[in-house]
C-alpha cells in the first residue's frame, strides 16, 4: 500500500515538474519577475494593476506618451489586457499625429498594439467607454492608424492642416 | 528513490541544461535541446544500456505493476532529456567550435556502439569530452566574446581571424549554471541502479504477521516449522 503510494506520487510529481519545464521553455520568461507574471497568467489570476493603470491615463492626458505608455508597461507586464493594449495603442497615435504629416514608425507601433488589443478581445469588439477619447473602439482607432500610414495624393491637400487630431 | 529523487535531479539537468543568460540584456534564455543533442543521447542511452549501466528490461517488465512501470518509464524519460540538455549546455550554439565537438561526442559515442565494449575508457572519454567542451564555450568562448578581456582574448582573436566562432555572448553566470547542472546530471547517473530492486509490499507482511498472531500456540508452531522447513530447502537448493 505504502509502495503503491509512493509510485504514484512520483508519477504525479513527476509529470507536474515535467509540465513545468516544458512550460518555461514554451513561455520563455525572461526574468524570475516575468516567471512569476507568466504564472499567473496561466494560472488565471493575472489582473492588471489598476493604480498604475490610472498613474498612466493621467500622463496620457497631460500628454506624457512615452512615460504614460511605460506606466502601462508596469500595470499589464504580460500585455494581457485588451484595455490597456487600447490606450497604449491610443497614445502611438496621438505622439504621432501631425498636421502635416504623421510619424510612421510610431502609427506602426500602434497598429500592432492595437491588433493586439482586438486579437485580446475576440470574444467581442472592444469598446472603451472614455469621455477624454474621440475613438472608442479598437476597430475606429485601427482604420484611423492605417488612414496614416498609407500613402495616397490626399497627403498633398494644403486643407489637412486643418484636420482635427482625435 | 528513483519515484521520486532520480526523476527530480534528471528534469532539473533537463531544465538547466538549456539556460542561459544574455550578456548584455541579463535576460533569462531558454535554449530547447537542438536535433543533434536528441541524437547524442539517445546514442548515450543505448550505450548505457549495452554497457549494462542501465538493464531496461529489468525497468520496464511485465513482472512489475502497472504504476512501478509508468513511474519507471518517466525516470527513463527524464534521463534521456537530462542528457540531451546536459550536452546542450557544453555545446557551443553555433560555428566551428561547435562543430567540431559535436562531431568528436558523434564520433566517440558512434564508435562504442560496435567496439569491443570498454565502460571504463567510454566513460574517460566521455568526461574528457565533457570537461573540453565545457571549457572551450564557459572560457575560452566567453573569454573571446568578452569586450573587457584581456591580452589572452587579443592573442586568441588574432589567432581564430576568419573562423566563425558564432553564437551570441552569454553572461559569467551561464557557466555557473552549466556546471551546476553538469554536476547534477553526475550525480544523477551515480545514484542511478543498473536494475531496480524490487518494491516490496511490507503491508502484507505485517498483516500476514497479525493473522499469525491470532492463530493457536500449536498451529502458529506448525506454520513456523514449515516456514523454516521451506527455507531450509531453498537454502540447500
Amino acid at each position: 500500500m505504502r509502495q503503491s503510494l509512493i509510485q504514484w506520487v512520483g508519477i504525479a510529481w513527476t509529470i507536474l515538474y515535467a509540465a513545468l519545464v516544458v512550460w518555461l521553455y514554451a513561455a520563455a520568461p525572461q526574468s524570475i519577475a516575468e516567471v512569476r507574471t507568466q504564472a499567473r497568467v496561466a494560472a488565471g489570476t493575472y489582473e492588471v494593476d489598476r493604480a498604475r493603470f490610472d498613474a498612466g491615463r493621467e500622463l496620457f492626458l497631460r500628454e506624457q506618451y512615452a512615460a504614460a505608455r511605460a506606466e502601462w508597461e508596469r500595470a499589464d507586464p504580460a500585455r494581457r489586457d485588451a484595455r490597456t493594449q487600447f490606450y497604449v495603442a491610443y497614445s502611438f497615435y496621438r505622439q504621432g499625429w501631425g498636421r502635416v504629416y504623421s510619424d510612421d514608425a510610431l502609427f506602426k507601433q500602434g497598429l500592432e498594439a492595437v491588433d493586439l488589443a482586438i486579437d485580446l478581445s475576440s470574444a467581442s469588439p472592444l469598446t472603451v467607454e472614455d469621455a477624454e477619447l474621440k475613438m472608442h473602439t479598437a476597430a475606429e482607432l485601427k482604420a484611423e492608424l492605417e488612414r496614416g500610414l498609407e500613402r495616397t495624393a490626399d497627403d498633398f491637400n494644403p486643407l489637412k492642416v486643418f484636420r482635427e487630431r482625435k | 528513490m528513483r519515484h521520486l529523487l532520480l526523476p527530480t535531479i534528471f528534469l532539473t539537468v533537463a531544465l538547466l541544461g538549456g539556460v542561459r543568460v544574455a550578456a548584455d540584456t541579463r535576460a533569462l534564455l531558454f535554449v530547447p535541446p537542438p536535433l543533434v543533442t536528441l541524437i547524442l543521447a539517445a546514442m548515450l542511452v543505448a550505450l548505457f544500456a549495452r554497457g549494462g549501466a542501465l538493464k531496461v528490461g529489468r525497468w520496464l517488465s511485465a513482472d512489475l505493476g502497472a504504476a512501478e512501470n509508468v513511474s519507471h518509464a518517466l525516470t527513463l524519460g527524464a534521463l534521456f532529456f537530462a542528457s540531451a540538455q546536459a550536452f546542450n549546455s557544453v555545446l557551443p550554439d553555433a560555428g566551428l567550435p561547435r562543430l567540431v565537438l559535436a562531431s568528436f561526442f558523434l564520433w566517440t559515442l558512434w564508435q562504442n556502439q560496435f567496439a569491443r565494449f570498454d565502460a571504463r575508457r567510454l566513460l574517460r572519454s566521455l568526461a574528457a569530452l565533457f570537461g573540453t567542451a565545457f571549457v572551450v564555450k564557459h572560457l575560452l568562448l566567453a573569454s573571446l566574446g568578452d569586450p573587457e578581456g584581456g591580452w589572452l582574448r587579443r592573442l586568441a582573436a588574432a589567432a581564430l581571424e576568419g573562423v566563425a566562432l558564432g553564437g551570441p555572448a552569454y553572461a559569467a553566470s551561464t557557466g555557473y549554471v552549466s556546471f551546476f547542472a553538469l554536476a547534477l546530471y553526475v550525480l544523477g547517473l551515480f545514484l542511478l541502479p543498473p536494475a531496480p530492486e524490487r518494491d516490496v509490499d511490507e503491508s502484507r507482511a505485517v498483516g500476514l504477521a497479525r493473522d499469525l498472531k491470532q492463530l493457536p500456540a500449536r498451529e502458529r508452531a506448525l506454520v513456523v516449522e514449515e516456514l523454516s522447513r521451506k527455507t531450509e530447502e531453498g537454502g540447500a537448493d
